[in-house]
């Protein structure tokens, strides 16, 4: 049988939609499971065998759960983690916004020296900044632990915030750098005859046309903040500085813990990460690409 | 001349005239800006760096009340004889031996399907990237519920369809907790090396396939000879990055199998490198052994990785 360009082009389009299809599910399932057990009565969730794709009467209970009594015990009663979660929530946020505000504007300013001023030890200073970019942090973290304490910074919020801003220090100061080489040069000169000095030129024609790069820099260092897990770990102690990240897991700790109530938490957790993905992913790949490429 | 490369560097198409005479707010801005970067990174980076391994050469331990001595190599040598050491990097080498094939072929294929085009690409294509850009903790915890042996989707799932009879713990034997480990990492990272190939792919020029398809080639061979070799750098890339991620994993081991709350044991079956070296600095709290680790597994990375990028350059060398 002979098929004509339309069918050809129809059996193509249906073979890659039916391979986009198994692509989508290995992607989203457990993404989709865990909402749908955030969102189960218990009774449905423990059904065993198991066959319920949704729930029949979907419930927002295990949020409100976790957020007012702590995650609950399956055999009754609570764990003692009522603050957890809320703490969780602001803590991560607190972080990762402040480390992501502070780190855009750094590396915004280095950025613009690096492009666009000749200076002694220019490249010396460049080099030492993207030097650690590759490497595993993971030397420095030992000794930076008993250096925080020293300075009085473990289990605090500005610890972290100083933590992370160092650390995604030399990507962000990268990235904005080759935003602002691409600037053309011809515009700032033509301010710079005019008499305009350094923070003149870097507040009225640098900053409006790098904005996309900031963007990009702001969202790239919150996601990491976010989602990071090992820093955390170190650093914090108690619910004064712990992330989402952190409770998450002290939640899956207790075995008894019901699912239901650790999937809210893990839907919470990846919330944001989430929908950053969904609407800034241009950005975040680029982004994070650079980082790991470089 | 090498001015005249530094202006090049800087972007600038000005003549080096312009920028020699430089005003005295140059400088004043160049110091305001840099100054507390290279301080943030010189006093929590390299500074901590050179201090943990200061500490490697003693026998620090916060467990015993002594003031450390410097003893030397002795930690490194302790742990080069150490069998707990090499079963620990062993485990780490299998999971990336494990891992960085399946990456590899699950990326190749979503690439070269992303790489079709189709109406909804791009949509399939955001959703694809998704996992990449969840936290591991997240990712760790998706899947132990997934696998769950009393209430998991994936039993529900395979009784529905009469797969199985009866509910498995899937994490329960050792090697199956390093097998699904390998998927869970695989799952968090597959969309990284995705991107770097469809890029890759997307750079060969169609002018070459169709030459090929002229000359009598089929797909297959069009794939082998053509879309191969030209992807080899794009590889090199995605495998060296890839390389480092599985080398040190550890957010996804933590939730899936660690088994771990605060002040829990870690889980001796799937702990790799980067678990040890936590447990040995953070909950035995000896200092010197785990800092010697955590240099011996920062050579362990740079060396593998460089060994990664020459032999993928030697072979895009040879084959151009």
């Amino acid at each position: 049988m002979k098929l004509g360009l339309r069918g050809q082009e129809r059996l193509r389009l249906l073979f890659i939609y039916t391979l986009c299809a198994v692509v989508l599910v290995w992607a989203l399932a457990p993404i989709y499971w865990v909402f749908v057990s955030s969102i189960s009565t218990r009774k449905e969730l423990y059904a065993r065998p198991y066959k319920i794709w949704f729930p029949s009467q979907p419930t927002f209970e295990s949020y409100q759960t976790i957020f007012t009594q702590g995650a609950k015990f399956r055999a009754g009663g609570f764990s003692p983690t009522a603050d957890l979660m809320g703490a969780g929530l602001r803590n991560s946020i607190i972080i990762s916004v402040g480390a992501a505000g502070i780190v855009t504007l750094l590396a915004t300013g280095a950025g613009y020296a690096f492009a666009r001023m000749r200076f002694r030890g220019r490249n010396l200073i460049f080099l030492l900044i993207m030097f650690m970019l590759p490497l595993p942090i993971w030397v420095s973290l030992i000794a930076l632990f008993f250096l925080m304490s020293q300075l009085g910074l473990i289990d605090t919020l500005l610890g972290l915030i100083l933590i992370f801003v160092t650390l995604l220090l030399p990507l962000a100061v990268w990235m904005m750098t080759t935003f602002v080489r691409d600037i053309p040069a011809e515009i700032q000169d033509a301010a710079r005859v005019d008499g305009a000095n350094r923070w003149r030129l870097l507040y009225s024609i640098i900053l409006p046309l790098a904005r996309p790069g900031m963007v990009a820099v702001f969202l790239v260092a919150m996601l990491s903040t976010w989602n990071n897990f090992l820093i955390p770990l170190i650093f914090t102690r108690t619910n004064d500085s712990q992330p989402l990240t952190i409770v998450l897991t002290l939640f899956i700790g207790q075995y008894e813990v019901a699912w239901e109530d650790m999937s809210a938490a893990a839907v919470v957790t990846m919330l944001p990460p989430f929908l950053m993905a969904l609407f800034f992913q241009r950005y975040l790949v680029r982004g994070l690409t650079m980082g790991a490429v470089k | 001349m090498s001015e005249n490369r530094l202006l090049k560097l800087a972007g600038g198409k000005q003549t080096g005239r312009a920028y020699m005479r430089r005003p005295t707010s140059d400088s004043l801005y160049v110091v305001i800006v840099l100054a507390p970067i290279v301080l943030m990174i010189a006093l929590f980076i390299y500074y901590p760096a050179l201090d943990t391994f200061g500490q490697s050469l003693t026998n620090r331990n916060l467990r015993i009340r002594r003031p450390p001595k410097p003893v030397g190599a002795e930690n490194y040598l302790k742990l080069l004889n150490d069998d707990e050491f090499w079963e620990v990097t062993g485990r780490s080498f299998q999971v990336v031996i494990m891992t960085l094939p399946l990456e590899m072929v699950v990326a190749f294929s979503i690439a070269m399907l992303l790489n079709q085009r189709f109406p909804g690409r791009g949509v399939v294509r955001t959703l694809t990237i998704l996992p990449w850009m969840l936290p591991g903790v997240v990712n760790g915890f998706l899947w132990g519920w997934l696998l769950n042996g009393e209430y998991g989707a994936l039993n529900g799932l395979l009784y529905q369809f009469g797969l199985i009879s009866e509910y498995q713990v899937w994490l329960r034997a050792p090697e199956h907790q390093i097998f699904w480990v390998t998927v869970v990492q695989t799952w968090t990272r597959y969309a990284f090396p995705t991107i770097i190939l469809l890029a890759g792919l997307q750079s060969i020029p169609d002018d070459l396939f169709d030459a090929a398809k002229v000359d009598g080639a089929n797909a297959l061979s069009r794939v082998r000879f053509i879309t191969f070799p030209l992807l080899l750098p794009s590889f090199g890339i995605a495998l060296v990055v890839e390389f480092i991620a599985a080398f040190q994993i550890f957010d996804v081991v933590w939730t899936l199998t660690a088994g771990s709350s605060a002040g829990g044991s870690i889980n001796p079956f799937t702990k790799t490198l980067m678990l040890y070296n936590y447990e040995l600095v953070f909950r035995d709290l000896r200092v010197g052994l785990g800092a010697a680790l955590s240099y011996l597994i920062l050579l362990m990375s740079l060396a593998v990785g460089m060994i990664f990028v020459l032999r993928v350059y030697n072979q895009g060398v040879q084959e151009a």
